[in-house]
């Protein structure tokens, strides 16, 4: 018997431990409803998910990759060389402990950083506590592992081998004991979770950002008690490591709203266990207070509960922390299945959605506005109905934002840039009732529904190639969530269709100088569709001077104005979109380009120090009009 | 952002006519009608309206349909034969290519007109009744008369339908022959004609249904009237919504544009054209009463002078258009600019009157702060970006130097402007703190707010000396400071104070005050009421036959009002010729112009008002050095054309506004605007 022998074996012990910890771990996600995974394309799958679309995440932060991937790989390679050395020729093997001093010397670099991370100051988004023992835990295991190795490799077999012995065994035992309730979790579920995920799609290249219908003939609507929950999604929970990206990326919580997506996640992971651990990390900003109490049949929101009501009406549903989640988790699903048991079941709906919610069921429209006059922004253009035509190349969706003064702006330039270009357009008319989006959000899918039937019936009685719109929100429900509807739809978006037209040379443009310019991109535009490119090419179309902001593409930060947060308006410290605005001011722009009613309205809403709020339309026509050929439109 | 504006963008379809939005101009008369006609420059006035995005533009109030209502009075429009056609079609057209709609408004003006003008014939009404306003006693008339005036009406509807016009009104508003029928202080008939309101309103009743014959039932036709004549013997409130309620029951309106009051003499006149002593929108009870009791669309202006009043009125239902009249006169881009977000930029009415007092003098509508409406040939109300930007110094930023430095900016200029006051406005400071006269104040709220976001580089408190406007290395300096109150020629006018003195608060007379007024415009009205506010006992004497005579007639009968209520004692036709002190008063010597009488008055105080003298000093010093050695082309002024010379050697000099000489507030922006337009 020798320490290194010992070693092998306590690695093997800590393995048999360890799976009884990963037992007694997925034992409790059971609880969650029944969901439907493709085992065998998941398992198979785990190393690209892994090596891939998770690492093109984590590698946004370079320090965190190089450090994951040292630790990580270190101590996985360190501990199963370590135990192979139970297998006589290689046990005694000077070389071999040689390779297994290497593995663990790579996981004790990686275990430093870790620490140099925390130590001596850490910064707010990483969780505390347990968090912080890690470093030093990682430090025991590999240094104590490392210490035994090297002692086998020089073959002196004396007592530091024995000492190392020991410092491994602390160490592993400790990591092993964070299995089930600690940061070594995220190693266990992360991985399943890779295999398990509720949204496949996202590993093939989809957005797959479409919401998914609720079951409306179900016994309960939404979730209400932590067992609603598929069982995939708890384990979605379960993989959180507190890094604390999506709280740096979650508009809510920089607007100090009773939101912070980290803690939502280790609040939901919690409900289920017999007993929360204890959270080291940031707090909702400004949250009531709760009773803090969970439990597998428990509810999860309520003043009585985990989760104040206030951080569910708080989010913008803007994605923000999904797409920052080195872990894959979801959570806007999450928020929005709270909430739909909130509006459907109890109807327990912050006072300023009662009537969104209600005029979107009985007017068909949020704001209760006649539907017929949704196209007087266009008074004096020619605007001609779908019904009078029959068929049209291009169906203009006008959305909700039509009924606003600021927007009504935009598509009045968007009327007009068709108009130049010759482009065989019509609209819907008083026929075009609301596309659902602010009702689903809010988790009325039950409103949503009808509303989408609605819609498609009323599609389905005319031909026409595509839609175009200027309403990003509109875009996602009618591309991305009629299909579950039947109902399918080639749609796009105005940035996109007038880049085209400006391609084909069916629009001129000239340089229409602007200052500097930045574009802001809606959430729903880019983050949930992908489309970041031809809004800028449009854009550079136009000779302007044009800058990005730090939080751009599809890590751009929302302006506040969607998941009807408006609506909630629930208090914080600070405004979102004037957060936005000091972004765009920032990086010294005096115009900020949108291509969202939302954004237009959220931002023009900013007082101060501010740029000038332009949508592309706007900007474009602008351009067209400075064109030579357009002239001659005097008195 | 104006609240519910929304309301205002909402399409409004009467009888198959679309109109784009729901703000409107009534019909007026501008005092630009030539021969009869709307011709070029009328249509231009409108035009600009309808590019500026306004819904629909009615034009032609009080054109005629009959030859006994002359269309002399007010160079108005006639419609009483086939000629008008051609211009109404011209007229149309330029209107429509802008996408608003235009229509007319006709009238038989009964006994509100003169009989001495082109025809010589006798005016007609339903009784032999003087009206006050007009001093016209007309013929009772008869039937052959009744059908007459009823054959033309529905001549002169054809004649706009034929015209391309998109419809037409009757007035029967202010006192024309059709409410003379209704109202019982006029008809006094003991035929079918008069007695019950049946009765009387069956002319109306007749006109309408002619006219719809005529044009052959798709026209739109409405009515201007008045949904209470405030007047005891006239039509009440009542009788204003049964007369309402009829005629669009019996489908003889397509719209009615309902004001309040009537305007049968001074003081009811300058009431139903409210001025700015008036709330905003003080009649709109009166539409919103009538829109409850009829199906059809309701009209309705009377100093609704910004958007957010007009958006109210609308959204809560008072009315279907709102009617911005004079709003427009003052920003024809109105509704355009609300479109377009730039609702901050709407130059607003302010309520002077300064339009309509012009035409019942006989001139022409201009307005006191927009110096390009009704000469949209010449002057522009978008300024064009000069081809080369030039350094240009402006000093005073009175109504002069605001509208100089704003259209100089809006050229492109790089434009500083000096005011050695810590505030801008000038003179207008002043008139403002008179009671009444505050809304003043808006004129160059709105011009420095433009200069501001025009990038003007404004320097307030900074006295411009010779030195500091060399050190700009100018290519153009434009003088506009002003000129300064003086106590005027009497022997001993040393002792006199000026209505400046009294309005600024330099000087605080108490006790007994003889104001003497030779000007006769609001400055020494505004202060007589000042005075006697503050517990003066005041007599105001004038050289003039009228206490403020040079006052418009929507504006004199108010400070005559306040004048009479406070107690001041009116002088007219008296010359001061001396004051003298006697123990710590004054005695003021008078001299009745008519008789050569002269009288003393015993005062505490006197207080003139003389006009306003150039302030020259900084114009001598700076004239030497001129290229132009401060002369202004005149010729090229008036034309329009640019000024000769072009500062490539040295500094153009001009003088703008009262430093030329003291006139008023719009001689002083249009003195800016034609000359810096082409700058």
């Amino acid at each position: 018997m020798n320490a290194a022998l010992g070693l092998s074996l306590v690695i093997v012990a800590l393995a048999v431990l360890a799976a009884v910890e990963g037992a007694r771990t997925a034992r409790r996600w059971r609880i969650g409803r029944s969901a439907r995974v493709d085992w065998r394309t998941g398992l198979a799958a785990i190393p690209k998910r892994y090596l891939v679309d998770v690492h093109h995440v984590v590698a946004r932060d370079p320090y965190a990759a190089r450090m994951h991937a040292l630790a990580a790989g270190g101590l996985i390679a360190g501990s199963v060389l370590a135990a192979l050395g139970l297998m006589p020729p290689l046990g005694h093997a000077h070389l071999f402990w040689g390779a297994v001093a290497l593995a663990f010397l790579v996981a004790l670099a990686g275990g430093a950083m870790v620490g140099r991370r925390r130590y001596p100051a850490k910064p707010a988004r990483l969780s505390g506590g347990a968090f912080q023992r890690l470093p030093l835990l990682l430090a025991a295991y590999v240094g104590g592992a490392l210490l035994v190795a090297l002692d086998a490799a020089s073959g002196l077999a004396g007592p530091l081998g024995w000492l190392g012995l020991a410092v491994a065994a602390a160490g592993g035992f400790g990591l092993v004991r964070q299995l089930a309730d600690g940061p070594m979790r995220h190693a266990l579920a992360g991985a399943l979770h890779l295999a398990a995920h509720p949204r496949p799609g996202r590993f093939e290249g989809e957005r797959a950002t479409a919401l998914i219908p609720a079951d409306l003939d179900a016994p309960r609507l939404g979730v209400a008690v932590p067992a609603d929950f598929a069982w995939n999604r708890l384990l979605g929970f379960d993989a959180c490591i507190q890094c604390g990206r999506c709280e740096v990326a979650c508009p809510a919580f920089a607007a100090g709203q009773p939101l912070n997506p980290k803690k939502l996640i280790q609040d939901l992971a919690g409900s289920f266990k017999a007993e929360p651990p204890t959270y080291a990390g940031s707090p909702y900003p400004q949250a009531p207070p709760v009773a803090g109490l969970g439990g597998p049949e428990r509810p999860i929101v309520g003043a009585g509960a985990l989760i104040h009501p206030d951080t569910l009406w708080s989010c913008t549903t803007c994605r923000a922390c999904v797409e920052e989640c080195p872990m894959m988790i979801e959570h806007v699903d999450a928020i929005v299945d709270l909430r739909r048991f909130q509006t459907m079941e109890l109807a327990a709906v912050p006072a300023g959605a009662i009537p969104a919610l209600s005029e979107s069921r009985y007017a068909e429209e949020p704001g209760g506005r006649p539907l017929a006059a949704r196209t007087d922004f266009a008074a004096g253009l020619p605007l001609p109905l779908i019904a009078a035509k029959g068929s049209c190349d291009v169906l203009l969706w006008l959305g909700s934002g039509a009924y606003e003064l600021r927007h009504g702006r935009t598509l009045r330039a968007l009327v007009e840039l068709l108009r130049k270009a010759g482009i065989d357009y019509a609209v819907l008319g008083p026929e075009e009732r609301d596309c659902g989006d602010l009702a689903r959000r809010l988790g009325d899918e039950a409103t949503f529904a009808d509303l989408a039937r609605a819609n498609i019936a009323t599609l389905s009685r005319y031909s026409f190639r595509r839609i175009l719109t200027a309403d990003p929100h509109a875009l996602h429900v009618l591309r991305n969530e009629y299909p579950a509807f039947d109902g399918r739809y080639e749609v796009i978006h105005h940035s996109a269709f007038l880049d085209e037209l400006a391609a084909d040379g069916r629009l001129a443009l000239a340089a229409a100088p602007a200052g500097r310019l930045a574009y802001h991109d809606p959430c729903y535009l880019g983050r949930y569709n992908g489309e970041t490119d031809a809004p800028r090419r449009l854009l550079d179309r136009l000779g302007l001077e044009r800058v990005e902001m730090e939080r751009h593409g599809k890590r751009a930060m929302c302006c506040g104005g969607g998941g009807g947060a408006p609506v909630s308006d629930v208090a914080g410290e600070r405004r979102i979109p004037d957060l936005r605005m000091a972004q765009v001011r920032a990086v010294g722009a005096t115009t900020v380009a949108v291509a969202c009613p939302q954004c237009a309205a959220m931002l023009e809403g900013v007082t101060g120090d501010v740029a000038e709020v332009r949508d592309l339309a706007e900007l474009v026509l602008a351009a067209v009009e400075a064109a030579p050929v357009a002239q001659g439109a005097a008195r | 952002m104006i609240p519910h504006a929304e309301a205002l963008l909402k399409p409004l379809t009467i009888k198959g006519l679309t109109i784009r939005n729901r703000v409107m101009s009534t019909s007026h008369a501008p005092g630009y009608g030539k021969d009869g006609k709307p011709q070029e420059r009328y249509q231009l006035y409108h035009a600009e309206k309808a590019r500026g995005g306004i819904g629909l533009t009615m034009f032609g109030g009080s054109s005629s349909v009959a030859l006994d209502s002359p269309a002399t009075p007010w160079a108005q429009i006639s419609v009483a034969d086939d000629s008008v056609i051609p211009y109404f079609q011209q007229f149309a057209e330029r209107v429509h290519a802008h996408g608003a709609k235009l229509m007319i408004q006709l009238t038989h003006m009964g006994r509100r007109t003169k009989w001495d003008t082109e025809n010589w014939l006798p005016t007609i009404s339903s009784s032999a009744r003087r009206e006050p306003a007009s001093r016209t006693i007309p013929r009772a008339m008869d039937k052959n008369d009744i059908r007459r005036v009823v054959r033309a009406f529905a001549e002169a509807a054809r004649r706009c339908k034929e015209g391309g016009l998109d419809g037409c009104e009757v007035s029967a508003a202010h006192g024309h022959l059709i409410d003379q029928f209704w109202s019982p202080s006029v008809n006094h008939r003991t035929d079918e004609y008069g007695g019950s309101l049946e009765n009387r309103m069956r002319f109306g009743r007749e006109v309408l249904e002619a006219m719809h014959e005529a044009t052959g039932g798709d026209y739109v036709i409405g009515m201007r009237m008045s949904g209470d004549e405030m007047l005891e013997d006239g039509l009440s409130q009542q009788d204003c919504l049964e007369i309402a309620a009829t005629y669009a029951r019996d489908g003889l309106v397509d719209f009615v544009n309902v004001m309040g009051g009537q305007a049968r003499d001074e003081m009811s006149h300058a009431i139903s054209l409210p001025n700015m002593s008036f709330p905003v929108a003080p009649f709109l009870f009166l539409p919103s009463a009538i829109k409850r009791e009829v199906e059809v669309p309701v009209f309705h202006a009377q100093r609704v002078t910004d958007l957010a009043t007009g958006a109210r009125a609308v959204a809560e239902g008072h009315v279907d258009m709102v009617a911005m009249t004079r709003a427009h006169i003052a920003d024809p881009h109105l509704m355009r600019k609300l479109i377009e977000g730039r609702d901050d930029d709407i130059r607003q009415c302010v309520g002077a009157g300064y339009c309509i007092d012009r035409i019942y003098v006989g001139g022409d509508a201009l307005c006191i702060q927009n110096a390009a409406t009704g000469r949209e040939a010449t002057m522009p109300h978008v300024i064009a970006k000069a081809a080369t930007s030039r350094r240009v110094v402006v000093v005073g930023a009175g109504p002069a130097g605001l509208e100089a430095a704003r259209v100089a900016a809006e050229r492109g200029h790089s434009v500083v402007l000096f005011e050695k006051d810590d505030k801008p406005g000038g003179q207008i400071n002043i008139a403002a703190r008179a009671t009444w006269r505050e809304a003043l104040s808006g004129i160059p709220r709105w011009l420095y707010a433009q200069v501001q976001k025009k990038g003007v580089d404004i320097r307030l408190g900074t006295e411009a000396t010779e030195a500091a406007i060399l050190a700009e290395r100018p290519e153009v300096v434009i003088l506009a400071t002003g000129g300064l109150a003086h106590t005027g020629f009497a022997k001993g006018a040393e002792r006199a104070v000026t209505t400046w003195d009294v309005l600024t608060g330099r000087a605080e007379p108490s006790g007994s005050v003889l104001l003497y007024d030779e000007i006769g415009g609001h400055n020494a009205a505004s202060t007589a009421e000042v005075l006697a506010r503050k517990g003066c006992l005041v007599e105001m004497a004038t050289h003039d036959l009228q206490i403020a005579q040079e006052v418009g007639t929507t504006n004199k009968p108010i400070h005559l009002r306040e004048l009479y209520k406070a107690g001041v004692i009116l002088s007219p036709n008296m010359e001061l010729i001396e004051i003298y002190p006697e123990g710590n008063r004054l005695v003021a010597a008078l001299r009745n112009t008519m008789t050569e009488a002269e009288e003393e008055r015993v005062v505490d105080h006197v207080v003139v008002d003389y006009g306003t003298l150039p302030v020259e000093g900084l114009f001598q010093s700076l004239r030497a050095g001129s290229v132009n050695d401060g002369e202004t082309d005149l010729d090229a002024l008036v034309a329009g054309r640019p000024q000769r010379w072009t500062g490539a050697t040295g500094y153009a000099l001009y003088r703008i506004g009262d430093a030329w000489t003291g006139r008023n507030i719009h001689a002083a922006i249009y003195d800016a605007l034609r000359l810096c337009k082409d700058l």
